[in-house]
């Protein structure tokens, strides 16, 4: 498992460093010019360093709900955290609110995420605990709300701002820069900490309340601290640069084929899985047909889905 | 009830519990689990079993009364310390997630910071596991799944074992196997075993067993002492017939409309 741990590490670092030196304008690292310094360090190196905040938060707050809401179907954006995000986002976009200048999108759906988090929880909340049941109902609920309400938006604006608000639901990382890093980083990590942190917790969680009582866990204690971790890091992920599918929902699948269940591993090679396949997929995204950009979400599922579905066939996996 | 030739691991004096608002299920009650007892705790569905073994583990906690841990409350263990003592098997467990019988043993020594006194594989092979290590737990059967869980607590150290129902939905042989297993252990290590039963027969191969009946204890003792006629009569509500083979074969009949 060490091993497989040390390629998944060595693979992630090594497609960083291609994703940003790659592109329709290829970057000889060696050999630099006045452009090419240009272009590395005020937009590829944040761009990929955005992709792969964003990517991490998903692959890991995706194995933590998978184990948390014992729901292999489960994924960061389940908790209705991101529809609340894009709805704030939106609202910023349509209504050309520029208060923060660029920052102003991404605070606003930050705040559109943490205050729908928010709600998630005290709905889940009853007899002095989260319950696993009741966050997946309120998430989804919360979910279908936003989104119509998201949809209606959409529907009496302008085109102008509809595309821009379009291309930021589907997932935008052209507009990266270093302002956003700081905070993207700040929160990432936290969250990839506590929930590592607490990954045996999460283990025995899995396998039920009693039985994470009988190893000395208090069930509630640690769910509200996996709750917390995931929501950080799912609001960082979104308001970096919107919704990005697959990665949340399947990454933490494709990580167990190769590394098992137990969350210690997997919460943070989820975690790199998912930077390194966002990484990838913007890289593509960006060069495929330039200049125009292709949303990278669509990417991800394009290149994952069947990757993941080739190697369902051998496997067993979800089999009761 | 304190005629014990071994030390008491876990007392309860007195202790009552109640769901929710209505009146107590569980009032006033004492009893006292000796090391190395083997006791099977029997009583119809809804008799309070699972209650009582939740009480006993301290997922539930009793609104009156005090229960002892080796001498010393409940309460002044913390959650971690308990962990290395108290064992709890829970009637289902979630396989929703793919662990593997190795993930699952090893989370025995979760309560420690130091490495087990015995290996993944040796605990395997003590429950005659040791070719299972790398299945998925969702692909054993309801007894292997039971063995992972024993072989987990051996890691785990606990020398007491709580168990909801661990023969619930097994056939006749694997009951008597897991039966025989924990015996086993028990004679090896002297831990102290509780099952919750609903089955008489199989209360009778007990050494020790303890009737509930709406929260109240119809007796504890030995089976040929306990379960008599009228207790279970009136542990179970139907009409029984006690038929003897032997010193200690008995089998129990039923009869419907009681």
């Amino acid at each position: 498992m060490k091993a497989r741990m040390t390629i998944i590490i060595v693979v992630a670092v090594m497609i960083f460093c291609f994703s940003v030196v790659a592109g329709p304008h290829v970057i000889n690292p060696f050999a630099l010019d006045e452009t090419s310094k240009e272009i590395l360090f005020y937009i590829r190196v944040p761009r990929s360093i955005v992709a792969v905040l964003m990517g991490m938060a998903l692959g890991a707050s995706g194995a933590v709900l998978q184990g948390m809401l014992r729901n292999p179907l489960a994924d960061p954006y389940i908790l209705g955290i991101s529809s609340g995000a894009a709805l704030a986002a939106a609202v910023g976009i349509l209504g050309g609110f520029s208060f923060l200048g660029t920052f102003t999108v991404p605070a606003l759906s930050f705040a559109g995420a943490i205050i729908t988090g928010s709600i998630v929880g005290i709905m889940a909340w009853k007899k002095g605990g989260l319950w696993p049941e009741r966050l997946l109902l309120a998430g989804v609920g919360l979910s279908f709300l936003f989104s119509a309400l998201l949809m209606l938006l959409m529907s009496l604006s302008s085109d102008d701002g509809l595309r821009k608000a379009m291309l930021w639901i589907f997932g935008d990382l052209s507009m990266s820069d270093w302002s956003k890093i700081p905070y993207g980083c700040f929160f990432v990590a936290t969250g990839i900490l506590v929930a590592t942190m607490r990954a045996k917790a999460l283990n025995a969680l899995i396998l039920g309340d009693e039985f994470a009582h009988s190893l000395g866990f208090a069930p509630h204690r640690e769910r509200v601290l996996l709750f917390v971790s995931v929501a950080l890091m799912t609001a960082a992920s979104v308001s970096l640069g919107g919704m990005i599918g697959f990665i949340g929902l399947l990454v933490p699948h494709i990580v167990r084929f190769f590394l098992g269940s137990d969350s210690r591993l997997l919460i943070p090679a989820a975690a790199l899985s998912g930077g390194a396949l966002l990484c990838i997929a913007d890289l593509i995204s960006r060069t495929v047909m330039p200049p125009m950009e292709l949303p990278a979400g669509v990417i991800t599922a394009i290149i994952g889905a069947p990757y993941f579905l080739y190697l369902l066939r051998g496997k067993n996996v979800l089999s009761r | 009830m304190s005629f014990l030739d071994s030390p008491a691991i876990l007392e309860t004096e007195g202790i009552s519990f109640s769901y929710g608002k209505e009146s107590a299920f569980i009032e006033n009650l004492s009893f006292t689990i000796g090391q190395g007892e083997f006791i099977g705790l029997l009583g119809a569905n809804g008799s309070g079993k699972s209650t009582l073994l939740k009480l006993g583990s301290g997922i539930l906690k009793p609104q009156s009364g005090e229960i002892m841990l080796w001498g010393k409350p409940f309460r002044s263990y913390k959650d971690r310390d308990r962990a290395k003592l108290i064992s709890f098997l829970p009637q289902a467990l979630d396989f929703s997630i793919p662990f593997t019988v190795r993930e699952l043993v090893g989370m025995g020594i979760y309560p420690y910071d130091i490495p087990p006194l015995i290996g993944i594989d040796d605990a395997l092979d003590m429950v005659g596991l040791g070719h299972l290590g790398d299945s998925h737990i969702s692909d054993l059967s309801g007894g292997e799944r039971r063995r992972a869980f024993i072989a987990m607590t051996l890691l785990q150290g606990a020398g007491l074992l709580l168990l909801d129902e661990p023969l619930a939905n097994l056939d006749i042989k694997y009951q008597i196997e897991l039966v025989r297993l924990l015996r086993r252990l028990r004679d090896e290590r002297n831990i102290s075993v509780v099952m919750a039963l609903h089955d008489i027969n199989v209360a009778l191969r007990f050494e020790k067993v303890m009737v509930i009946k709406g929260g109240r204890i119809l007796g504890i003792g030995s089976p040929a002492a306990v379960l008599t006629r009228p207790v279970i009569m009136e542990a179970f509500d139907v009409l029984v017939d006690i038929k003897n083979a032997g010193e200690r074969d008995a089998y129990i009949s039923f009869e419907e409309n009681y």
